[in-house]
């Protein structure tokens, strides 16, 4: 039995046309510690998986179980980060923080603030925890709410496409963030992350989850990561491996290469 | 403001690059030297001649604009004044010129607070009187309006209930509500109240509606992912979010209040600046009369100040 444990999962939502079904027969066995990407078009249903594992979608069939319990709402061994970053605007950097947490641990208030004060410190927000999240810019945005979901202490963690507004440079700079984080926290924490970037994928995970083409997708292929860790973005990108994973991950998501691919006479 | 972020993510950046691509191997230190290079005002501090003169450019663009924004009002009012003058001189002073009125007004202004029987008050005394008339009608209104608002937006069915009505009961003129507040209250001074309530009902109703109805799932997320209380929901993000429609409405409704006051108290002679404009037209005195529709417009305007001042400070930047 692991840690996350996702079977025979089937999401539909009744729509005027009858049963619309997004995802369907996924089964998933994540570990503790592991790091998990999913990847596929838009469409095919990522983020309704997400909301399953999240508690803020209830499966129409099969189920998600956590650490052995069936998962039946959002709780708090369960950080979220979302796609928008959905930072509350009228609160500070620093009471947006405190809000999840106050709202999550039971503990002194001392205690909380004390929590809030160390993740803004390792995401590197502190001297910007009185500003409103208008003042910030899109990376400090996603900083916010990484440290927000790490606050809480959850099991596992959950990004909804967390780097997909950034430009590219801040992108790489978050990347490694995250893993910052995941390494001080004592890599226990489960992280699984909805993304489209194949690059990205590779970088982070251990397995990389491809779906198929919605509606009602299925698991594609699974494929293993098992570059070593610590990575190093100019090392990994030289390795056989590395470039392996990459040509799969390429074919397995688009079908054309070149312009010739699509029917085009190139002329020499 | 938004040059020196750009340049503070690139130095950011670049140090990273340099020093820490392998992740694992950033120390402490390292941590600590990446957030001063982000301040870019720490890290690249400003002479303090430069803060300074670009601090007095700052506020002479600031006086440049407000006195260039005076100055053009200036025009509009002279604009206006012309206008009057020529009206007045076109009907050969039936319609008083601005000195005339001034003159009156000025008088108006100099003893405000008279008492001389129920129909000879100072302007001072009526204005109080209708401001307090307005301020009554239009707290209890909001008082009743505001939850009205939040049920109407927070739940489907009562939206289905009420919405309908409110769209029946807005467009009705306010003053025919008058025999009505006559009959429930046997006083014309209760039912002058009564009128500036009902009017001060719509735009509160509507606006709090609107703005509860329009909290983004983003924000619902964050409460549902967080396991947000129920009180921790409506003081954290119900009401924040919807403070500044709330504050509009409440702005809409004042300004609806105080144009209705004048043809309400016409209606009921109930002592205040309305009667007081009915009076002076039976008196012949279209000084006064003039005179009190600059009052109320300067007292409406003030009203609509004061609230879009409320407003600016509770909105927020998303």
């Amino acid at each position: 039995m692991s840690y996350l444990e996702i079977k025979d999962l089937e999401i539909s939502f009744p729509t005027p046309e009858g049963k619309y079904v997004a995802v369907r027969d996924i089964n998933l066995s994540i570990e503790k510690g592991e790091i998990i990407s999913i990847i596929g078009h838009s469409g095919c249903g990522k983020s309704t998986i997400m909301n399953a594992i999240g508690g803020m979608t209830i499966p129409t069939g099969g189920s998600v179980e956590l650490a052995g319990k069936k998962i039946k709402g959002p709780g708090p061994d369960r950080g979220i980060v979302f796609q928008n970053y959905s930072l509350l605007p009228w609160l500070t950097v620093y009471q947006n923080i405190f809000q999840a947490v106050d709202a999550v641990m039971d503990c002194s208030k001392k205690e909380k603030q004390e929590i809030v004060t160390n993740n803004l410190s390792m995401v590197s927000l502190l001297q910007h925890k009185d500003k409103l999240p208008g003042q910030l810019s899109g990376g400090m945005k996603q900083r916010v709410a990484i440290a927000r979901a790490f606050a809480i202490n959850p099991g596992v963690l959950l990004l909804d496409e967390p780097f997909g507004a950034l430009d590219a440079l801040t992108k790489g700079t978050m990347q490694l963030e995250l893993l910052k984080l995941w390494n001080l926290s004592g890599r226990d924490k489960t992280i699984v992350m909805i993304t489209h970037d194949i690059e990205e994928a590779i970088f982070l995970s251990d397995r990389i989850v491809v779906l198929n083409n919605g509606p009602a997708s299925t698991i594609r292929e699974i494929e293993n990561v098992h570059l070593p860790r610590p990575r190093n973005k100019i090392e990994i990108v030289k390795m056989p491996e590395y470039l392996e994973i990459r040509d799969r991950l390429l074919h397995l998501l688009t079908d054309k290469f070149s312009v010739e691919d699509m029917g085009v006479v190139y002329k020499k | 403001m938004v040059q020196k972020d750009g340049g503070g993510a690139t130095t950011f950046y670049k140090r990273k690059i340099v020093n820490t691509l392998n992740l694992d191997e950033m120390s402490e230190t390292e941590t600590l030297t990446m957030t001063e290079s982000e301040n870019v005002e720490s890290a690249i501090p400003l002479k303090e001649e430069t803060q300074k003169e670009n601090k007095m450019k700052y506020y002479l663009s600031i006086v440049i604009d407000k006195s260039k924004s005076l100055f053009f009002a200036c025009i509009g009012l002279l604009l206006f004044g012309g206008f009057w003058s020529f009206m007045s001189s076109y009907t050969e002073n039936e319609l008083p010129g601005p000195v005339a009125t001034l003159t009156v007004m000025q008088e108006m202004l100099s003893d405000p607070f008279y008492d001389y029987g129920p129909n000879d008050k100072g302007i001072g005394l009526l204005l109080v009187a209708s401001v307090g008339t307005v301020l009554s009608g239009f707290l209890i209104g909001s008082v009743v309006a505001i939850p009205l608002g939040i049920l109407m937006g927070a739940s489907k069915t009562f939206k289905q209930i009420l919405y309908p009505l409110v769209q029946l009961l807005k467009p009705v003129s306010p003053l025919a509500w008058f025999p009505i507040g006559l009959v429930v209250f046997k006083d014309t001074g209760m039912a002058t109240i009564f009128i500036v309530f009902i009017t001060s009902l719509w735009s509160t109703v509507i606006n709090t509606s609107f703005g509860i109805g329009s909290i983004p799932q983003d924000h619902k997320n964050v409460a549902k992912a967080f396991g947000f209380s129920k009180w921790r929901y409506l003081t954290k993000i119900l009401i924040p979010f919807s403070l500044p429609h709330i504050i509009t409405g409440l702005r809409l409704s004042i300004g609806v209040a105080w144009l209705v006051i004048v043809a309400g108290e016409m209606l009921s002679g109930a002592s205040g600046i309305g009667f007081f404009v009915w009076d002076s037209w039976n008196a012949l005195s279209l000084e006064k009369v003039i005179s009190a529709i600059l009052i109320i417009g300067i007292v409406g305007l003030l009203f609509d100040k004061l609230f879009t001042f409320i407003e600016n400070k509770v909105s927020y930047k998303a």
